[in-house]
């Protein structure tokens, strides 16, 4: 049952969504498969320094004669977990709190949330992403603590709507009427009746992360070198753009190719959800 | 007694639904408060981390006195209300505090990177509108044909190119290769700068534009399934005299309402690309001197000040959609 109700669903997608879908899993299976790929390994030098591409070396060495096309590849599993977690903690986080927000009749409390929620929304999103790496610490670590508190707001302003239309319907009345514990209403019948909402968001908000995370590494706030990471790589050969090019280019290449995938998938799910199409 | 009581408080309760009513009052409320809450974010960040943000700083071996003169910059002195009392008296009086590592005052640095990063942004919204516009207008006659869905594709590919990235791409082709304009960096004084800004702009552009082209798309959509739309067809209005009254004007609403938010969007962007292409505005002095120095009170001041540009901006521009088309009241 449930495979033939996932076989409908991909039939039903449109050629956009097949797209995104398609380059996604190029890039995923490149990343898994490189190690075979390439004979060379990430972080060692595999010869001379700054090769152009050729043969050998598909999209050339770096300064430290590293290939670039072993590094590239080595980024993409890096780059979409990293992306994942980015996604689905404030994901998780706002989509509870904003139910909780939306069901509670406390005017003062559900107040003091949207004050706290709006501000947050208020901020430029990588300025207080940044702000809160600059605190925390730079790195991996402070680079998915700043994603998750900022963007958890997001979710749960758009969540809170949902239930607040939600609340007055007659199925969520009738629960009332039977008595079942909060908890119990919270959890079985208005989070499956709001998640679609959040989920829908998350898939978009999947490329804003993944360019996030990029930027925070090419800024030098998030992951950091000599580990392959596109926005670290593209930092690097930024001294080198006059004459290597070939350093810059093909990570932020393997990055901008990816988060088109992701954002072409996003936007043909979008839209068979709408019912456009 | 009790009932003049309570007929005087269901007075405040009608004046004050009254008040709320009416849209620009609202609004104001609620920039007011946002503006607190922005305060308060801000206020919290450096009190949330475990451990004690002056240890972070300065390590362990530090002497009592460095440590004291750290605390005080920082406003950790006193209990969480008196501290939260201090700097919220600071901020109404206009002080953001003084740098802890360079030791000037936050407000002098502002001052002085504020200015390119303003340039910036107004150079990127005039070049942004000016593609947008027709863009929208031209994707919504022909929604559902190729070019739209051409249009949906393009926009959709270039969302996903960082700015950094592309900003690279364009200091390489159009400063590199055919070297018509310079690689980087910034000269103050007008006509002169806009020379280092085109390629800055041209970068925030390619993201703004296509955001910007397709919500005028989706409100000139929504118009043109309204009667009034309908009913001009019918009368068989000359075209241009169409488009201007009954869809461009209705549809700017939601456009100058989106403006807003778009522009807090590209002061982030902004900070990226100032970064690449070498600008000595507000972000490129977050992240230099805030973010890779640690100086945790520059970090807290300059974010403020975004916040609250952004919260101006947003009460600016839902104030003037409100009274573009007073239909569209949010309550």
């Amino acid at each position: 049952m449930k495979n033939q109700k996932n076989k409908s669903f991909l039939k039903s997608l449109n050629i956009e969504a097949w797209f995104g879908l398609i380059i996604l899993i190029t890039m995923v299976l490149l990343g898994i498969l490189v190690p075979l790929l390439s004979p060379y390994d990430p972080l060692k030098s595999a010869g001379e320094t700054l090769l152009a591409p050729c043969k050998e070396y598909l999209f050339g060495t770096d300064h430290l004669g590293r290939d670039i096309f072993t590094r590239t590849f080595a980024s993409t599993q890096l780059d979409l977990i990293l992306a994942l977690i980015g996604v689905s903690a404030p994901l998780l986080i706002g989509t509870i709190l904003g139910a909780v927000l939306g069901m509670t009749r406390n005017i003062f409390v559900s107040w003091i949330w949207m004050i706290i929620i709006d501000a947050i929304n208020a901020f430029p999103f990588l300025v207080l992403v940044i702000a809160i790496v600059a605190i925390v610490g730079p790195g991996v670590q402070g680079l998915l603590i700043g994603l998750a508190a900022v963007n958890w707001a997001r979710y749960a302003k758009m969540v809170r709507t949902k239930t607040l239309t939600l609340r007055d319907s007659e199925f969520i009345q009738a629960t009332n009427v039977l008595g079942y514990s909060r908890l119990r209403i919270l959890f079985k019948h208005v989070l499956p009746n709001v998640y679609p909402v959040a989920l829908a968001y998350g898939l978009s908000d999947f490329v804003l992360v993944i360019i996030t995370i990029s930027g925070l590494s090419f800024l030098g706030a998030g992951v950091r070198p000599p580990t392959p990471e596109w926005g670290a790589m593209i930092s690097e050969g930024r001294l080198y753009l006059q004459n290597q090019w070939w350093i810059t280019v093909f990570p932020g290449l393997a990055l901008s190719i990816t988060a088109s995938g992701v954002a072409l998938l996003a936007n043909g799910i979008m839209r068979r959800i709408e019912g456009e199409d | 007694m009790n009932e003049n009581k309570k007929s005087k408080k269901n007075n405040w309760i009608i004046i004050m639904s009254r008040l709320v009513k009416n849209q620009f009052i609202y609004n104001l409320g609620k920039a007011v408060l946002v503006s607190f809450g922005v305060f308060l974010v801000m206020f919290s960040l450096i009190r949330f981390i475990p451990g004690d943000p002056v240890d972070m700083i300065l390590g362990d071996s530090a002497t009592e006195e460095l440590r004291a003169e750290y605390r005080e910059i920082l406003g950790l002195e006193g209990s969480v209300f008196e501290q939260l009392k201090t700097s919220l008296g600071n901020i109404i009086r206009g002080d953001l505090g003084t740098s802890v590592v360079t030791k000037q005052s936050v407000n002098s640095i502002v001052k002085r990177a504020l200015p390119p990063t303003a340039w910036l942004i107004i150079v990127s919204l005039f070049i942004s509108l000016l593609l947008a516009i027709p863009l929208g207008l031209l994707v919504s006659l022909y929604r559902g044909r190729w070019i739209d869905k051409v249009f949906q594709i393009i926009s959709s590919v270039l969302l996903s190119i960082p700015g950094f990235y592309m900003g690279l791409l364009l200091i390489l082709l159009f400063a590199l290769k055919l070297d018509i304009l310079p690689v980087a960096g910034y000269k103050p004084g007008f006509p002169e700068n806009l020379r280092y800004l085109w390629l800055p702009a041209t970068t925030i552009t390619v993201v703004m534009a296509p955001v910007l082209a397709r919500v005028l798309q989706s409100s000139i959509s929504n118009t043109l399934e309204q009667e009034f739309v309908e009913t001009a067809i019918v009368r068989g209005l000359p075209r241009q005299n169409f488009i201007w009254r009954y869809l461009l004007r209705p549809s700017f609403a939601p456009t100058i309402n989106l403006l807003g938010y778009m522009i807090g969007q590209m002061l982030g962007a902004a900070v990226v690309v100032e970064i690449v292409f070498n600008i000595p505005g507000i972000g490129t002095t977050l992240v230099i001197e805030g973010v890779l120095q640690r100086d945790y009170s520059l970090v807290q001041g300059i974010a403020f000040v975004f916040g609250i540009i952004v919260v101006i901006i947003s009460f600016i521009s839902e104030s003037i959609s409100a009274w573009l088309d007073p239909r569209g009241r949010s309550s």
